[in-house]
């Protein structure tokens, strides 16, 4: 049976890492019936073990509820939302799926970067935003001071917002009773042309890909034609249903709802996030605003750590892209690591997912480079090329200039460190461009930075300097042409290629000094010296030694206990198994991504 | 019918101060423990009674044996002699620091039939001394020594740790100059390595003191080992020096794989093929009734120690036992011994592989490479 109109709501929620998103999604399903309490596991919706482990929702996974209200039988969709600025562009789209917003603020925590980044993006897609300050069961809770907050900052009014604990289930009711309130019921025409957006897809082994659709006109039922109106091609609708939260199949879906639509489709790169669904014979004149290819902006080669693994890695990634179409690889030979594949992100967060997916779920252990971002080389000759791989470089006398790609960056940090933040930034090569008073305990920075910036240990270094009170929000915005120059490593007289990294030439030196401090401190002693040398076009820069002796050889062993001479060894083999051979160097696994790590500490 | 040759190793705890970079079972404690740890220490001796060796060695060690009575040494070598079959020219060896060390003790020792000292020396600088917290001076140590010659003592250990904090080459140099010219017959020489949870590795943590940089200590060694070598004395093993062959018979015996008995606190066995240790508890140490827990080496891990201890010392790993456990070493690392062969790491003489006496330095990669 289909609900009428009036007696729909889709919504999401939207919250700062760990301000409970989860919790309460989980909260709203048990109070409203939707999964027995016997099936409730912590954190529902974060299908991966990945996700439940660290707290943080990658995957979306709607809901629908049901709650009787007033006499009458509401359906609710649930739309969650990934909270990382690498997701920015999926949480704009499955906003653009719902009419309202549910804003969790922490109440100690107060607002933070990503709750203001999302509230914008929410307020960019229309949507009624319903503010909840959650963990008031924390001592440090501070409800009014957050309700100001999110007035002064946010300008959304909060004098009736619900003061909540998903923790404990306290005042869960009355969140539910506002969604029904104050969010409006989706508007559509049941007899237009069917008009839906994909928010989502998913790949499954037996019904292909599946999208995850908003109707916003219309109707679909199974043997409709349907059309992917940007990808532009045509299929025959096998399923459709909606989430309980496991998939259910339905006889038709209609305008309002919140479901799924299977249709035999063989690649999840054709169920786009964004497109707009329609009927193949009668489309919809006014497809939906909004769509737009992801490109990856960070980029890092991935090798097997056993070079006979080379088609278990290219296997694991096929299949890890069937389910992650915003995944981009292809191959790439390394003269120090052999055959990898280069593989393009979403950021840094993506990049660890995927990297972490692949070892513990495929079992396959990897060997990753420095992440580096994808750079626009003009060639003298007027060729344009794009190089996210340092040793790809044209030499210096080829190129005519180098654009890097550039972002918006905007801080969020208490007044007390706005000098610390505004250093690191300057130090970052960041430009300058506003600062504002939010309110009186907070400020916003806005700069203009580099990427590669961004993904040199930025984020560590910022969380250290402000006492982890700063957070961040960004967006990439185009391209500037900068002064960047190749760092390459020596090891044994013989450039590393795999260790290679474009550079600003003004920070070429220091970066050159720290990497070979960093790798003698990495690299094992060996049966040799390894001088480790970094050098710019030819010149060395910087110069360390391993050398070929080892301390803990000639400590002593007492009375003929020979177990720590035997537990030294057995580490030292099982470090043995994941190193890389170059030259007559052996190498670690890490080395290649700790270059990227400075620890001004040891 | 010839016996089979086996040592006794005997742990005693007691020092009389804590030196700043030992982790190691040992302690200060009132007579009565002391007495209370001997008789079970004896105990034990008795337990394990055994006529089928021939016991070639003895290693009183420590802790500090001389700190205590010599009266309680005396009686363990006696039980000793009384419930094993003693070699006549046994060596029988204990460890000492100076600062305990007197004409009294030494006569005594000597009677008991101790023939060889270990002598704590470490240092012959005061400020390194004072740095790891020993009790001694350079002066009391070199007089000691020469005591210890006057009291009949030809074979005379002295340990000597290099990376104290502080320690420059000059002042490590001076020390090693010293025990030289004072013609010590066998010197140790090992890094010190900073354990958890010492006195030292907490002034280290909270920047009060500074340590040797690894590759400075590893300079340091090779400038010692030479100096050793000009003056005569052989690097027998990797952190052991010998003067006229007169190597330590119990630290060859544990890389050579020899049996021995470990009695007391913390002691290692290595007897009939099985590895077992004591309790390193003093309490649980007391109220034991000797059920130790057994480890027996799989074939995998007698081949891995024949050649991680092997190497370690001048008469290298035997092919042919390597062999008869069923590893052809040969074969299997034909090209490894070809690269360290070639590049001057190994030797291989009448059917050993010997790692040369200058590069000991790298033993754990060489062995890493020549494991199955």
């Amino acid at each position: 049976m289909t609900k009428k109109l009036k007696n729909i709501r889709n919504f999401c929620i939207i919250a700062h890492i760990d301000h409970g998103k989860s919790t309460l999604a989980d909260r709203l399903i048990e109070k409203t019936g939707t999964v027995s309490k016997r099936d409730m596991s912590d954190q529902l919706l974060d299908s991966m073990d990945l996700e439940r482990e660290r707290g943080i929702t990658i995957k979306l996974t709607p809901t629908r509820m049901f709650y009787d209200y007033n006499g009458e039988e509401y359906v609710l969709n649930l739309i969650d939302t990934p909270g990382h600025v690498d997701f920015t562009y999926e949480v704009s789209r499955s906003l653009a799926a719902c009419e309202g917003a549910i804003l969790i603020v922490d109440a100690s925590q107060g607002v933070e970067a990503q709750t203001i980044a999302n509230t914008y993006l929410a307020v960019d897609n229309n949507l009624e935003i319903l503010p909840v300050i959650n963990k008031i069961d924390l001592p440090s809770a501070n409800i009014e001071k957050c309700r100001k907050e999110i007035e002064d900052v946010l300008g959304v009014y909060a004098e009736d917002c619900p003061a909540i604990s998903a923790k404990d289930g306290t005042n869960i009711d009355e969140v539910l009773k506002q969604i029904i309130e104050r969010i409006p019921a989706p508007k559509g025409d049941v007899d237009a042309p069917l008009k839906a957006l994909i928010f989502d897809s998913l790949y499954d082994n037996f019904k292909g890909a599946i999208c995850f659709v908003r109707i916003f006109d219309g109707t679909v039922k199974v043997g409709d034609k349907i059309t992917m109106m940007k990808v532009g091609k045509t299929y025959e609708v096998t399923e459709v249903g909606v989430f309980t939260p496991k998939m259910k199949s339905k006889d038709i879906l209609s305008c309002g709802e919140v479901g799924y639509i299977c249709a035999s489709i063989k690649n999840l790169s054709d169920t786009k996030v964004g497109d707009t669904i329609t009927n193949a014979d009668n489309p919809t004149k006014s497809p939906l605003e909004g769509y737009k290819d992801v490109q990856p902006v960070v980029f890092s080669g991935i090798f097997p750590v056993d070079g006979d693994k080379y088609q278990e890695l290219k296997e694991a990634l096929e299949k890890l892209k069937l389910n992650d179409a915003s995944l981009k690889f292809m191959p790439e030979t390394s003269v120090a690591l052999g055959f990898g594949f280069r593989c393009g992100f979403l950021g840094l967060l993506h990049m660890e997912i995927i990297t972490e997916r692949l070892e513990r779920e495929y079992g396959v252990e990897i060997i990753t480079t420095a992440p580096s971002v994808s750079y626009h080389v003009y060639k003298t000759s007027g060729e344009m090329l794009e190089v996210s791989n340092p040793s790809m470089l044209p030499p210096p006398a080829e190129i005519d200039r180098i654009e890097e790609p550039m972002i918006k960056l905007e801080v969020y940090t208490p007044p007390e460190y706005v000098g610390a933040v505004m250093e690191l930034c300057q130090d970052k090569r960041g430009e300058f461009v506003d600062m504002q008073y939010i309110e009186k305990t907070r400020v916003v920075l806005k700069y203009h930075m580099p990427l590669a910036e961004m993904i040199y240990d930025f984020f560590d270094n910022l969380k250290s300097r402000t006492k982890g009170y700063a957070s961040l929000d960004y967006e990439v915005y185009g391209f500037a042409p900068s002064e960047l120059v190749r760092l390459d490593i020596l090891l044994n007289g013989e450039p590393c290629d795999a260790l290679s990294m474009i550079i600003h030439k003004d920070k070429a030196y220091t970066r050159g000094r720290q990497i070979a401090e960093k790798l003698k401190k990495i690299i094992p002693r060996q049966l040799f010296e390894v001088p480790i040398q970094a050098c710019i076009g030819g010149k060395i820069i910087a110069r360390e030694t391993v050398s070929a002796m080892r301390k803990d050889v000639l400590a002593k062993c007492y009375g003929g206990d020979i177990s720590r001479k035997r537990k030294l060894l057995e580490k030292q083999k099982a470090g043995k198994k994941r190193m890389r051979q170059f030259g007559s160097v052996e190498l670690p696994a890490e080395t290649f991504i700790s270059i990227l790590k400075t620890d001004d500490n040891d | 019918m010839t016996m089979t040759n086996a040592m006794i190793y005997v742990h005693i705890p007691f020092c009389d101060s804590k030196c700043f970079y030992c982790n190691f079972a040992s302690g200060i404690y009132d007579e009565d423990t002391k007495k209370k740890y001997f008789d079970k220490l004896i105990d034990e001796i008795k337990f394990n009674c055994t006529k089928a060796y021939n016991i070639t060695s003895i290693y009183i060690g420590g802790g500090t044996p001389s700190s205590v009575d010599a009266d309680f040494i005396s009686r363990i070598i006696q039980v000793i002699k009384e419930n094993y079959i003693v070699d006549k020219n046994a060596e029988i060896s204990m460890e000492a620091n100076p600062c305990s060390l007197s004409k009294e003790k030494l006569i005594k020792y000597k009677e008991i039939g101790i023939n060889r000292l270990s002598i704590g020396v470490q240092s012959l600088d005061d400020s390194c001394l004072k740095m790891i917290g020993r009790s001694h001076t350079k002066k009391i140590a070199i007089e000691k020594i020469k005591l210890a010659k006057a009291c009949g003592f030809e074979n005379i250990n002295c340990d000597v740790l290099i990376g104290i904090p502080n320690q420059n080459y000059k002042k490590l140099k001076n020390t090693v100059k010293k025990l030289v010219s004072l013609k010590v017959a066998h010197i140790s020489a090992y890094m010190l390595i900073n354990e958890p949870n010492t006195i030292l590795t907490k002034k280290i943590e909270n920047n009060e003191v500074k340590t040797v940089s690894e590759d400075k200590c590893v300079v340091f060694y090779d400038k010692i080992v030479k100096f050793l070598h000009r003056h005569g004395y052989e690097r027998y093993e990797v952190s052991n020096f010998a003067k006229d062959g007169k190597m330590c018979r119990q630290n060859l015996g544990y890389w050579l794989g020899t049996e021995y008995f470990g009695f007391g606190l913390a002691s290692h066995s290595y007897v009939n093929g099985e590895r077992y240790n004591n309790t390193s508890n003093l309490k649980e140490y007391l109220g034991s009734d000797f059920n130790y827990k057994k480890h027996r080496l799989s074939n995998q891990e007698k081949i891995e120690e024949k050649i991680m201890l092997g190497l370690r010392t001048k008469f290298g790993v035997c092919i042919e036992t390597l062999k008869k456990l069923g590893y052809d070493i040969t074969k299997t690392k034909k090209n490894e011994l070809f690269m360290l062969k070639s590049n001057n790491f190994i030797k291989i003489n009448d059917n050993k592989i010997i790692v040369d006496k200058n590069k000991f330095g790298v033993l754990n990669q060489i062995i890493l490479k020549l494991l199955p």
